[in-house]
């Protein structure tokens, strides 16, 4: 495994965990957290909107 | 009718997302598979979101840093949201080292997921979690 993909793998388990984590306390604010401080407001909508967009075109359309 | 409204539109999202997950990125249904979806996406906001949001623009940006006033009202929450802020922006720059980088012992998150929508079945599921993070982003959260 190169170290590149260590530390992808590392980052994804520890936001699983701390994900689960957060999940299960009612006086953390859980995964869907980030997603719902975005969606706040007309800037942060907007933004996030952006980046799923250009996410999405990235993914779909781009990638070989 | 209440039921049958949320029923429908799953359903037509995991067609579409199968149907989607069968396209190649050079196809014109595949680009405009996705640019329908953006759009669809950006009217429901505007649509649904006028005079509906929770907070102003300002106080948006404003918010995260009056970190005192946070910390003093609820010290756990403000922990935890810090943890997810780290976390997040651990992700973006990582991702954007690896890209910056350009070599195969640092893999982007770009072909991480070009492994997973490799396959028809993969790229339907990523899809469809694109989808609804659209529409959570989209419609989510608003003042009734």
């Amino acid at each position: 495994m190169s170290a590149g993909a260590a530390v992808w793998l590392v980052l994804g388990a520890t936001l699983l965990g701390w994900g689960i984590f957060s999940g299960l306390r009612r006086d953390l604010p859980g995964p869907l957290a980030p997603i719902r401080w975005f969606a706040q407001s007309w800037l942060g909508r907007a933004l996030a909107l952006c980046a799923w967009g250009g996410a999405g075109w990235h993914l779909f359309c781009q990638r070989p | 009718m209440s039921r049958a409204l949320p029923v429908g539109v799953v359903a037509i999202g995991a067609t579409v997302s199968w149907w989607a997950g069968g396209l190649h990125r050079d196809q014109t249904a595949a680009h405009l598979s996705v640019l329908v979806a953006i759009a669809l996406a950006v009217a429901a906001a505007v649509g649904f979101g006028i005079g509906r949001q929770a907070v102003t623009a300002r106080a948006w940006v404003k918010g995260p840093f009056d970190l005192s006033r946070h910390l003093d009202e609820d010290p756990a929450q403000s922990l935890a949201a810090a943890i997810w802020a780290v976390l997040l922006m651990s992700v973006i720059a990582w991702d954007l080292n690896s890209f910056v980088h350009q070599s195969h012992d640092l893999p982007t998150l770009s072909s991480i997921f070009g492994h997973l929508t490799s396959t028809h079945a993969g790229r339907s599921v990523v899809f469809a979690a694109w989808l609804v993070l659209g529409a959570t982003l989209a419609l989510g959260w608003r003042r009734r």
